[in-house]
């Protein structure tokens, strides 16, 4: 994957994202008392803040909301495109969209998830077309 | 809230005229600053009791306790300080702050300052700032490796799609501030644009090409404040700070709120209360301008148009100092006169010239309600003040 610079830093909190992300599956966080999805992961639950949420797998599916491409400014290698997706259980993620020309990404684009296995710890999430989505190689 | 309206003043303001400042350290020139607002001032640093400055971040020079390593660099022992780092609108809120803390006697002459050398600065020191640390809320972003353009591409491009904004009309802030620029010995660029120059430059995050962006400058500035009071016995006609609000909201690109709503929608209302006046009552407007689209949202914000309206208002010469309803940075802004990071300062200071009817670039004839508007990261805080004479 282009001009990936750092890698991120699990904690306690994340470790279950990273575990299903090991094994090509999307968690995100539930509330227990509101039964409300959150997206980025906490230790508690935004809508209940003394509750602690429970992890639920989604179904990789969701659409592009919006994007920018990064010709200039961080990478050495080809332009990359950074993007928000707004995945069917309704929180919204940021990610790497691939598998889409410059010209061809537009809002509403369908998208599924697919992991590029980094190490033996990360396999990171990216964004691409449904029918491109076999390209995983998590 | 309204107490505080009118009780402190702005007495003092200075804007380096470098825009190139080659080994020489931020805190050097943040002294060329502060001495240049006292002397405007005509006050001496033994007046000062109070400091703010944010300058812990790359190019700024500091560290955690900046504001220590500022006050020992300077030769001062101020009992009065405020380092809080919102980003480049962290000097407006500190106005809003330090006028606080004049109208209850914590300071009686607070100093304000900024400056950092991006140009020259060497070190790729380590920062934990949330758009580079990749712990905690970060793992989930900075793996993609987003650059800062492109989180203001993201806004961009969703404002395109909600709201028909063209790319010729996000160029035409730029056109417009660089024709207020032109009038500015000390700008940066000055030379006229147009939007099919801005459209051809080359594309550095989509959808914003290079001259969406603003310059990068070494530079600095510092303004003086203190109460209403005390500023009628002092050489400079005080400008009184009206109005102030401020509001922080968010770090991470998956909380962007999903019409584009930023802090300050809650910021420029309490502002407005505090003066008691209304957008309609702005004579001259200063908005922080690091990208075409920051101006343009903050517009919305602010309620001088509508949501998604920006496209349109500012197509139709509504900020050109030249005859538009709202002259907005009249000095070139940050994307053509001076941007070292942090450019929330100069919004003071240029608010402050208008008012004083010494404006560098195009000067707004008898200009009595200035509006001074910045935000901080990528529209994560907003910080509002409203100045009077």
């Amino acid at each position: 994957m282009t001009a990936m610079t750092v890698l991120p830093i699990p904690d306690e909190t994340s470790a279950p994202f990273w575990e299903a992300a090991r094994e090509g599956r999307f968690l995100i966080q539930r509330c227990p008392e509101t039964g409300r999805h959150q997206w980025y992961p906490r230790a508690h639950s935004i809508h209940a803040p003394h509750a602690k949420p429970d992890w639920v797998e989604t179904s990789g599916r969701g659409e592009l909301l919006t994007y920018s491409v990064i010709h200039r400014g961080n990478t050495r290698g080809d332009p990359y495109t950074c993007a928000l997706v707004r995945l069917e259980e309704g929180v919204t993620v940021f990610s790497r969209i691939e598998g889409v020309a410059e010209e061809d990404l537009r809002a509403g684009l369908p998208l599924s998830v697919a992991f590029h296995r980094v190490d033996e710890t990360i396999s990171l999430p990216v964004f691409r077309p449904p029918s491109d989505a076999g390209g995983s190689d998590a | 809230m309204k107490d505080l309206s009118g009780r402190t003043a702005i007495v003092g303001a200075f804007e380096s005229p470098r825009r190139d400042a080659p080994r020489v350290h931020p805190f050097a020139l943040q002294m060329e600053c502060i001495l240049g607002a006292l002397d405007d001032a005509g006050l001496t640093l033994k007046d000062v009791d109070g400091l703010c400055a944010a300058s812990g971040d790359w190019a700024e020079g500091g560290g955690t306790m900046d504001v220590i390593e500022l006050a020992e660099y300077i030769g001062i022992q101020p009992t009065y300080v405020n380092s809080t780092d919102v980003g480049g609108c962290s000097y407006i809120l500190q106005a809003g702050q330090a006028a606080a803390a004049i109208a209850m006697g914590l300071a009686e002459v607070v100093v304000i300052s900024y400056a950092a050398c991006p140009r020259w600065w060497p070190l790729n020191t380590p920062s934990f700032d949330p758009f580079v640390f990749p712990a905690g809320p970060g793992q989930y972003e900075i793996p993609y490796a987003p650059t800062l353009i492109s989180t203001y591409g993201l806004f961009a491009r969703r404002h395109m799609d909600l709201y028909g904004t063209t790319p010729e009309q996000l160029a035409q802030v730029a056109v417009t501030f660089r024709e207020h620029a032109a009038a500015n010995p000390q700008a940066r660029l000055r030379k006229p644009i147009t939007v099919d120059d801005v459209l051809a430059s080359p594309m550095i995050a989509s959808p914003l090409h290079r001259l969406d962006c603003c310059v990068v400058t070494d530079g600095g500035g510092a303004v003086v404040m203190t109460s209403r009071e005390r500023a009628r016995d002092l050489k400079r006609r005080p400008v009184h700070l009206a109005g102030y609000g401020a509001a922080v909201a968010r770090t991470q690109n998956s909380q962007i709120p999903d019409d584009l709503s930023t802090p300050a929608a809650l910021s420029g209302p309490r502002a407005f209360a505090m003066a008691g006046v209304t957008p309609a009552d702005i004579d001259v407007a200063q908005i922080y301008d690091a990208f075409t689209i920051t101006p343009m949202l903050a517009l919305e914000d602010l309620g001088f148009c509508g949501r998604g309206e920006s496209g349109a208002f500012v197509a139709d010469g509504n900020l050109s100092a030249k005859g538009g309803s709202l002259p907005t940075n009249t000095d070139g802004g940050g994307l053509s006169s001076n941007h070292p990071g942090k450019r929330g300062i100069f919004t003071l200071i240029e608010s402050v010239r208008q008012l004083r009817g010494e404006g560098p670039g195009m000067q707004v004839p008898d200009a009595k309600v200035a509006l001074a508007h910045g935000l901080g990261g990528t529209f994560c805080s907003a910080a509002t003040v409203i100045l009077t004479v």
